[in-house]
Order: structure tokens, then sequence, then C-alpha cells
């Protein structure tokens, strides 16, 4: 007697084949999607309270990064300028722009501006701005060209691998430290392909350690 | 499962062992199939519940769990808002943490700290190291403040008859209230204050006098070890009494812990941690002789402890004191083991005559106390290693303080009663019916961080502050003034103590600020008062603000040596002991769950409180851990658990305060039970003639002790005097191993721990709590074995379970070079750094426990579940921002504190040095009294870390594993060392 309908075999098989492709095609997109702009927010742009333009200001005006972020040198946070620092010169220029009214608001009712963070990390990475800038790891190297974004995305996905590129290799990427709020840097590499391998030298940069768990997550 | 043990069999078992006997607890030694059982499974949390899913069913939940997995990891970073100030403070920098010197106060002392504050948010108490009392050290108390600050039961608007009001509403009725009594000059206006030493307190108390003459100030204090009423039998009035335990080359306590818990407990371990540092160096002894009835930190430390009931301190000091001519009769009958204590005792004392110490404890009456003044000053101690001070208390109480008031209040002389940081409803002596009384007041006014018991029968409720909102004073327990400032803005809007007594004298304008600033401004002499001021503020003490010791010290009294004591009930079976509890104190810590869920330093036991009973007594009685039993004593009786103690004296029952309460907060509830119902004034540390019976019922109690016990031998290991000054104790040579050495690059980090001065005080446990976001997890979880401590302090037995001798053994990650943690993990998630450290990375774990049953130290921990997504905002607000929040599924363990290790190299980094010895502190070595904690770099051999591991003492826990670690412990000195 026969228990199993001639069919039975290509139905098992097309099941089979089907649940492969199933599998093949999740991990897939998984991967693709890990990968995307999508999932690393990478040149997506956030909504802001104020349409504040890094363009104008850095590339227009010629605003040092430091005078706003304030505390990139001295703290692990480089520190979001507070509202006063926006009215040192918006009590002047600008007084009437409707753009401007949150920061008109904050101040009179001396409440804070709710941002929207553009290159958040995650709670368990640990990263302090003042010892890469005491390096001379350039801001554009991982927040991008600010200068040409008239409204602040995030330029570089910041996962764990474009961290370790850099904390793996970091010669190429080191700048004298008195200039690391440069946004263009040309073809600095080319004219002094030594530099990176002198200041690590100098400072006494061991990758080895750098690229130890605990250097970032605690 | 332990009280019917028989002893002999216990004794039996003991003989038939070889070499050195360690035993963790009567169920250990008397090795019961349960308790084997219980053993072989390496984590007691991986016994199946018995009414449990079957394996079916939770595979089919795992198939679910598994297939959501690949959801739950879609989920990006989530939007995070910015939120800038709109005017940054001065000298503010976001990220960077900031210190201010202050103080907590603990029993009216204030214990100097630094508090840390992120972003304006208090979240760690770090010991003061510039303040000569604790020179940075703190104990465990101390360390759990900080999340008594944000305590979401607190007490955050005024209530009038229970009913919310708003502070208008207060104010007036204080006002009118005060102002009645000042019309009849204070006729009839009463004030209870907890004990205070602040300088400001007692500067408006003076004021207060003034404006109203006939009012009267009260003091209570549940737990009172002051001994002024000694010095006051002694002496003629209230004196403050400093031992200098570094001073004292040999110490004898009768019924005194002074290494205990309370709010002297660090000064007094700094001290004696010092004296044995000089021993351990071969400059003069550090003998220390206590006879106790239950077993104390004090006890467990001395070389020699003889198990007294607490009835027979009188006999004891009496038979000291005339050994020493101190005058009193020599016609004490005593046991042999008592005569020999004595002869011991007097023969040391007598030895080190001008640096020896006689102590009998507070909880003694007065005139027993007073016997140790005497023999203190026929040895010529006084003025060396005791010294006098006035009182440092604003109201050094009299006994009958309480009774008084409560006198007048029941007889209605009492027509408004202000109480002020006391809970006397929950807390007064049983014979003292203040609750009763307190319906014959005309008003009564309550000032509490909570709404407690007093404040349910009080008319009107205000919010205090606590300690790290408000501006006030205090004065350390060496007598030292010292500023308290506000770390935070107040969340819920209390007013200080100093605030309301203003509100009394009908001024509401003056802030605290002013107030504590007119006090020292008034005291200051001569100079510049704001230079002083700031320099108050930044070094946390006021310079020279401590009594100097009297010179010479009055004259004892003659009639001091008068016996007051009433004569033992005859018939009485057993005597009662009341302790604070090493946890909440006299209850004040209740809903504080960092310290509930502490183990108390010597039972291990967590969120309950116990009848301590004698292993003879559990026989005779037929009990055993968790059976309930009433206590009667004096025609009131309680019932609770009973605990089997080791070295408990035979007719003793301990109970500790605190416990019980009904109106603290969520985290107390149905905690433990009562037993101020049996304490009564005259007896308020022992009392004679109870009985116990049991009730038949029983109830589990949590208690740490036999959990993530190891494998192996020799975990404690001691060495002779002798074999400390020859170095003879020989290091073994390194075994060979398989795995290839770690590079030893510098710096590389390593911790050493020193038995011979650990007292297992819990300071380092605690502040591990506080600067590690260690999640509590509640009386059922820790039954469990799940309790999350990443430090546990081990407590072994050794020798006779009638009077074992004790020793403890913290027990951090060992950090090991071949750790088999790291050969276990299947996902790489825990891996060495260059500089040492075994690290622990919760975003790669995937919870799989491989490690844990891999670790032959048991040093780790698993999030069994979300410990701390459902903790109310106020207490998320209390972590620590440098350290990662756990998630569940995640293994954690000790870091050695990697988030100061990685702050140090980064500022050292900026400035372009190494680390200097000493820069890195872990949080358990900065709280710890004794300095048994160091910790730093082992390749650089001038490290006070390289320098400990080059003693003779030196030794690895579990050495036959070879796993090399990086935490090592020295050995105790002992005169029998093995």
């Amino acid at each position: 007697m026969q228990i199993f309908t001639p069919s039975a075999d290509t139905r098992l098989r097309l099941f089979v084949s089907v649940v492969i492709v199933l599998i093949l095609g999740s991990l897939a997109f998984l991967s693709g999607h890990a990968e995307s702009s999508f999932a690393t927010k990478r040149g997506w742009v956030q909504e802001q309270p104020v349409p504040f333009s890094h363009e104008h200001h850095v590339a227009g005006l010629g605003l040092d990064c430091r005078y706003c972020h304030a505390s990139v040198e001295n703290s692990a946070h480089a520190g979001f300028p507070p509202t006063h620092t926006c009215m040192t010169c918006h009590s002047q220029l600008y007084t009437d722009a409707s753009e401007l009214a949150p920061v008109r608001q904050s101040m009179a009712k001396n409440l804070p501006i709710r941002w929207n963070r553009v290159s958040a990390l995650p709670d368990y990475v640990y990263f302090n701005h003042s010892i890469h800038i005491d390096r001379g790891i350039a801001c554009v190297e991982c927040h991008g060209r600010v200068d040409r974004m008239p409204i602040t995305f995030r330029a570089k996905p910041f996962q764990m691998e474009f961290c370790l590129g850099c904390h793996r290799d970091p010669a190429p990427h080191l700048r004298p430290p008195n200039m690391t709020t440069v946004m263009d840097w040309g073809d600095w590499q080319e004219k002094h392909p030594e530099y990176g391998a002198e200041a690590m030298a100098a400072h006494n940069i061991e990758p080895e350690k750098l690229v130890s768990c605990t250097t970032c997550h605690r | 499962m332990t009280g019917d043990k028989d002893l002999a069999m216990l004794k039996e078992r003991l003989a038939g062992r070889r070499g050195r006997a360690f035993w963790r607890g009567l169920d250990d030694l008397s090795s019961t199939p349960e308790f084997r059982r219980f053993l072989t499974r390496e984590f007691p949390a991986l016994e199946p519940p018995p009414s449990g899913p079957s394996r079916r069913e939770a595979l089919k939940v795992m198939g679910a769990s598994l297939a959501l997995a690949g959801v739950a990891g879609c989920d990006g970073v989530p939007d995070e808002r910015a939120l800038p100030y709109v005017k940054a403070p001065e000298f503010a920098l976001p990220g960077q943490a900031r210190h201010y010197a202050t103080s907590v106060t603990m029993g009216g002392f204030a214990q100097p700290v630094l508090g840390e504050t992120h972003e304006g948010r208090p979240t760690k108490l770090e010991g003061n190291p510039h303040h000569p009392a604790s020179r940075g050290a703190t104990d465990a108390f101390t360390q759990a403040a900080i999340l008594g600050l944000y305590d979401p039961d607190r007490s955050q608007t005024p209530r009038e008859r229970g009913r919310p009001t708003d502070w208008q509403a207060f104010e007036a009725a204080a006002i009118s209230a005060a102002a009645q009594a000042k019309a009849v000059d204070g006729e009839g206006f009463r004030i209870l204050i907890g004990r205070s030493t602040s300088p400001t307190l007692a500067r408006q108390l003076a004021a207060m006098r003034a404006a109203m003459p006939k009012a009267r100030w009260h003091e209570f204090e549940p737990v009172d070890a002051s001994g002024y009423e000694a010095s006051r039998i002694a002496f003629g009035r209230p004196l403050e009494q400093h031992f200098r335990l570094d001073e004292a080359e040999a110490t004898v306590c009768l019924d005194a812990d002074i290494l205990g818990p309370g709010p002297r407990q660090v000064l007094h371990a700094r001290q004696w941690s010092a004296r044995r540092a000089g021993f351990q160096n071969g400059v003069g002894e550090c003998r220390l002789l206590v006879a106790e009835a239950s077993p104390s930190l004090t006890g467990v430390t001395a070389d020699r402890r003889l198990i007294a009931e607490p009835h027979r301190t009188e006999a004891l000091a009496a038979a000291i004191g005339f050994a020493l001519d101190a005058g009193g009769d020599g016609n004490i009958p005593l046991s042999t083991e008592e005569t020999e204590f004595v002869r011991a005792a007097a023969a040391a004392l007598l030895r080190r005559r001008g640096r020896s110490l006689f102590i009998v404890g507070p909880a003694q009456p007065a005139s027993v106390q007073a016997i140790a003044l005497r023999v203190n000053q026929r040895l010529g101690n006084i003025g060396r290693t005791v010294q006098f001070t006035e009182a440092l208390a604003v109201l050094p109480s009299q006994e009958d303080s309480l009774a008084a008031l409560t006198r007048d209040m029941a007889a209605g002389r009492v027509t408004t009663l202000a109480i002020l940081g006391a809970n006397p409803v929950y807390s007064a002596p049983a014979d003292i019916p203040f609750a009763a009384a307190l319906a014959r007041v005309g008003t009564v006014v309550h000032a509490g961080l909570h709404y407690d018991e007093t404040a349910a029968q009080a008319h009107w409720h205000a919010p205090l502050l606590h300690d790290l909102e408000m501006w006030s004073d205090g004065r350390a327990v060496d007598g030292h003034a010292g500023i308290l400032q506000p770390l935070v803005r107040p969340f819920f809007g209390g007013r200080s103590p100093h605030r309301l007594l203003q509100i009394l004298l009908g001024d509401l304008d003056t802030s605290g600020y002013e107030m504590v600033r007119e006090t020292w401004r008034e005291t200051a002499s001569g100079g510049d008062f704001e230079e002083a001021w700031s320099a108050a503020l930044l070094q946390g003490y006021v310079e020279d603000s401590a009594p100097a010791p009297l010179s010479p010290v009055p004259d004892l009294l003659e009639n001091s040596s008068a016996p007051q004591r009433q004569a033992v009930a005859a018939g009485a079976p057993l005597t009662v002991e009341f302790r604070p509890d090493a946890s909440v104190w006299d209850g004040r810590f209740a809903n504080n769950a960092w310290l509930q869920e502490l183990p108390r330093p010597l039972s291990k036991l967590v969120w309950d409180n116990v009848i301590q009973i004698s292993p003879a007594l559990a026989r005779e009685q037929g009990l055993s851990d968790g059976d309930i039993a009433e206590i009667r004593l004096g025609g009131r009786t309680i019932d609770g658990p009973v605990s089997v103690v080791p070295g408990q004296a035979a007719r003793t029952l301990t109970l500790t305060l605190g416990y019980g309460r009904t109106a603290a907060g969520q985290v107390q509830e149905k905690v433990g039970f009562d037993v101020y119902p049996l304490r009564t004034s005259g007896m308020a540390a022992f009392a004679e003639g109870a009985s116990l019976h049991p009730t038949g019922a029983s109830m589990k109690l949590a208690t740490t002790q036999l959990h993530f016990a190891m494998e192996g031998f020799d975990f404690i290991r001691s060495v002779t005097p002798e074999q400390v000054t020859e170095g003879a104790a020989s290091k073994q040579a390194e075994h060979p191993s398989l795995y290839t050495d770690y590079p030893q690059g510098s710096p590389n980090w390593g911790m050493s721990i020193d038995l011979d001065v650990c007292i297992g005080c819990n300071a380092c446990v605690s502040a591990c709590n506080a600067e590690n976001n260690i999640p509590m997890v509640g009386k059922d979880q820790v039954a469990k074995g799940r309790e999350m401590h990443w430090l546990r302090i081990d407590r072994y037995y050794e020798g006779r379970p009638d009077n074992p001798r004790h020793h403890f053994q913290p027990v951090p990650c060992m950090h090991c070079e071949q750790a088999p943690c790291e050969m276990g993990c299947p996902v790489n998630a825990t891996t060495h750094s260059p500089d040492g450290l075994n690290q622990q990375i919760y975003n790669r774990c995937i919870g799989t426990r491989t490690c844990s049953s891999f670790c032959p130290y048991k040093v780790r921990r698993f999030n069994w579940f979300d410990l701390t997504g459902n903790d109310p905002p106020s207490v998320q607000a209390a972590r620590n921002p440098d350290v990662t929040v756990r998630d569940r599924g995640v293994m954690e363990k000790c870091t050695y504190c990697v988030q100061r290790i990685s702050e140090a190299r980064i500022a050292a980094k900026l400035e372009d040095r190494s680390i200097a010895d000493g820069e890195v502190l872990t949080a358990c070595q900065q709280a710890c009294p004794t300095d048994a904690i160091v910790f730093g770099d082992i390749t650089d051999p001038a490290s006070a870390v390289s320098r400990r591991k080059a003693s003779p003492r030196d030794y690895s826990l579990l050495e036959e594993a070879n796993t090399r670690p990086r935490t090592t412990y020295l050995a105790r000195i002992e005169k029998e060392g093995k």
C-alpha cells in the first residue's frame, strides 16, 4: 500500500527549497539593512525646532566650531550651545525672523531648546571628544563637511566598523591638534605623508590598546 | 534544617577532617543531602520551579522568542533629544563630573563626603580624603545615602491632618502657634529633635530660649551610643569620649562593638587598621580581646573572644577592675573561661600601661561603663588612648528626656509640640506611651523626610529636605565641624530644619544659607570671613573647629562605683539583646533598597530581621532557621523567624531594631517584624527574663551565605607573626600553562586585599552598588541565588560550632590572566585587555552563561530580568552615567571600575604623562575604612599594590586552578598560623 502520494516528494523538495530561499533571503536582507542608510541614518536629515544652517555659520560667516561646541577640548561631550550663545548675535541680527522664534522663546521662558540629536551613539558606547581633539582627529573625520550642510545630517554611519577603522590604523587620520576644526584638508595626505607616523610616535599611540573593548565599552 | 543537629556529631565530623577545616554555615558542616544537592548545582538559580514549565513548553517558548529576536534587532538607535542650557552656569562643563565637599548626617554626626554630580545631578558620595575624621573612607550607610535622596516615597508636600495642603497654610499655622506660645513665654511649647550636632541649630536653640524662656527642648535618639550618661555619673557632666585605637596596643572590649556599624565605625576602623599596619611591620602590638553575647564585627576581628551573656559583663568589668587595682570587690564568682579571660585581659592591659584601652560598651548600664573609666585612669590611659572633650551633641540627652516629655503631654501640660527629624511613635520605648499621650497635645507639628508613623498622628506634617539638598552644618565624630552644602536644588520643595525653626520664631525670610553663614560669622575669630568660609566649603570642614581634649581631665566622682543595676530576676531563663541593624539602623533606612539587600556582615541575611539564637538553644527547642517563635518578656510578646548563629551566647536572643515599619514607603512593605514593642526605656540594650516559644510556623529567609560557593580549599590562609618577620612563607613558583602569556605592557592593573585588616563592614559592597549601577532584585530572587552584587564578602567559620572563629573574604572578579571565562565564551563577549583587565562587553553578550559556569570563583552575575527599566524615574536619575545600565539577558561582573581607569587614562594622556600610583581608586578601595583593598599598576615595582604583592603573605585564591588571578590576598596574621 502506498502511503505517500506521487507528488509528495516534489512538494517536500519545494517546501525545503522555499525555506532555504527564505532563510538566505532574510539573511541577505538583514545584512543589507544593517548596512543601509536606513539603519545607520546616514544622510538623513533630522527635523529641528530651528532650521539651523551649519553651511551659513561655518562656511559663510567663518565661525569656529568651538564658538558653540565649547567643551569639545575639555570634556567627553562637545556640548550644545546654550541659548545665550545664540543670542550673543541674534539679539542684534534677524531679531524678528520667524525661524528664530523658538530661540527667543527659550530665552524668555528660560526653557531649553529641544534639538534632535544627529550624531547619537548607543548608550553602551563611551566616546570622549577631548582626547580625540587633543590627538588631532579633525571634526570632519566623523561629522563630515558640516560647512556644506544647510541642514545637518549624519555624514558617517557610526557603526563599530567605522570607529574600528580608525582605531586600528590611526595614522592617516591624524592632523595637527591646533587645526582640528579645519573642514577642507584637500591634499594634506600627499603633502605630509610622514605626519601620521610621527604623531603616533610622539604621542605614544598604540593601536593594539585602542582596539581593546573597554576603550569604548564599559 | 539546622537546629536539630547533633553537636556531638558535628564535632566528630570536624575531628575527622584533615588540614584546616573551614565551613560556610551549619548546613555545610553537617553536609545534609539537601545541602550537597544545593552545592553541586553550580548556580542554585538553575533549579526549575516545582510547578514550572516542562522542557517541551520551554522549548516552544524559546522558539517563539528566537523568531522574535530578529525583529528586536531591527531597532535603530532611538531618536534622542538634546537639551542645552539656556544660560550655562559658570564653570559648567557638560560631561565632566564635579565634586563638592559636604556631609550627610548619621545619628546626628556629620559624615564627610565629596558629592559627585553630573550636570547638577548627584550620583555618588565619595569619602573626603582631606577630612581628618575619615581620610576618604566611608561606611555602608553613607554610600547608600544617595539613594535616600532619590527615594520616590519621600514626603513631597505639607499636610494638615493627613490631607495635602500648601506651604502658605503650613506657615500661617506655624506662625500663629508660635505667636500664641510667645505670648505666654513659651509655656507649654515643646520641641523634640533627633540627635544633632549642628552649631546653627544650637544658635537657634539659644535664640528660641531667649524668646520663649519657658519653652522646653527634648532630644530622642533610639540608638544612643554616646556614653553621656556614664560620664555624667563619673565626672558629673556629659562628656564626649574619643578613643585612640591607633595608639592602643592592647584593647579590651566588653559588650562594645567599636568596629561595628554606627557613626564612629569609619574613625575606629581607620585607627585600628593604622595600629594593625604598625603591628604588621613589627612596630608594637595590636591585641584585641572581646567579650560579647552575639558575634559582632569587633568580636570576630579580635584575637580572643569570650562568649558572655550581657549580664555577665558587669562581673567581668568588676573583676578586671579589681585585678588592676581600680577598686571594687574581689569576691566575684566567675567561670573558668571567664577567669582565664579576665586574667589575659588584665595582663594585656597592664603590660601596655598607657598604651592600652579598656572599653565597656554603651549597651551596659552607666555604672558599669564607669568602671572602664576608672580602669583607664588607673592605667594612665586617659589623655592618651582615651580623650575627653565637651559633648558634641547640641542637647546631650538625659536618658529620661522623652519620658519627661511624655509625662507632661499626658498631664496636658503641652499645648504645642514640634517634632523635628524623629519618629517616636515608631521607635519610642514600649513603656513610654508616647503615641497615646500625643492625643492630649493641642497642636502637633511633625517634620521629616517621610510621612511616617509619627507624621500620621500629627496635626501638621512638613517635608524635610535631604542632607544633600540643604544648607546646614554638623560635627564629625572627631569634633570637626563641617558645612553641609546642597548638591542639588530640592526635588520636592521641602524645608530644612533650620528654616522650620526660623518659621517658628516668626521669621519667614532668612534662608538656610544665610543662617549657616551667620553662625560661622559669629564664631570666626578675626581674619577674613569670606576666605575662611570658602576654605571650609572647599575642604569640607572648618579648620581648628574640633574642641580641644580636656586637660586635665576632671576628677572622677567618688560615688561613681555605686552599682545601680537591678538584681537578675529569679527564674529568668533568657536574655533579649537589642542591637541597631547593620542595614536599616534604627529604622531610618528602612526604605533604602540598597541597604535592605546588602547582606548583613555576619548573617548574610537580606530583606529581613531575625531572632538570633545559639545552636544549643535551637537544639533544646527544636528550632531551625526560619521557624517562627514567640518571645515573651514582661507581659509583652512579639514573634519572628529565628536564625541559628554559631558563636551566640547560649541563653541570649539577639534582635535588631528598625523592621516592621508600617509607614516608610514601598520598599519596606511587609519586611521584618518590629521589636520596639519589647524594648523598654530602662532596658534599651538588653533585658532579662524572656522566654521563647516555637509557634510551629516557619518562613523562608534569604541569605547569600551559600550562594556562589567555590569548590576548592585553602580559601583563607594565615601565617604566624614570626613567619611574617622572617618572610618564611615561601611563595609557590608559577605553574606552567598551556595558554599563551598575556603581554605585560605598562600599566597593568592588579588588586591586593589584606584579609588581616578586613573587618567585613560592607562599605565596599555598598560603594560598588552606587558606582556601578547594580540593580536590586528583591528577597525572592535573592533566595534563588540571583543577587547582582559584583563584590561579595564570603564569611567562613573555623572550629567548633558553638564558638567558631570567623573569617571574611571580599571576592570581586579576579581578572585572571588565564581566565577560564574568556575561553568559554562562544561570542568573544569576554576578552582580555592589554592592561590586564578581564573585560565584559554587554552589547556583545548573548547570555549563554557559559562564562559563569567556567568561572571557578563564581563572580559573574546574570540579568535574569529587566531589573532596571521599571525603576521610578527618580531612581533612574541616581545612576552613574559613566557605567552602562545592563539589560535583561546579559552577564555582568566587576570591571575594576574601568570607567575610573578610562577617566584617569584620558586625563593623563591629555597631559602627556603616565598615570600616577593612587590616581585610580576603585570604588571599593575608596570606601574601605581599613585600607584592606589596594589597587594599582603591578608593572611598577614602586606602586603600593606591587609592594603588597611582594609580601610573603601574598597568595592567590584557588591557586591550583592556575588561572593567575590579578586579585590576590594577604594572609591573616594569627598566633597559630596555618
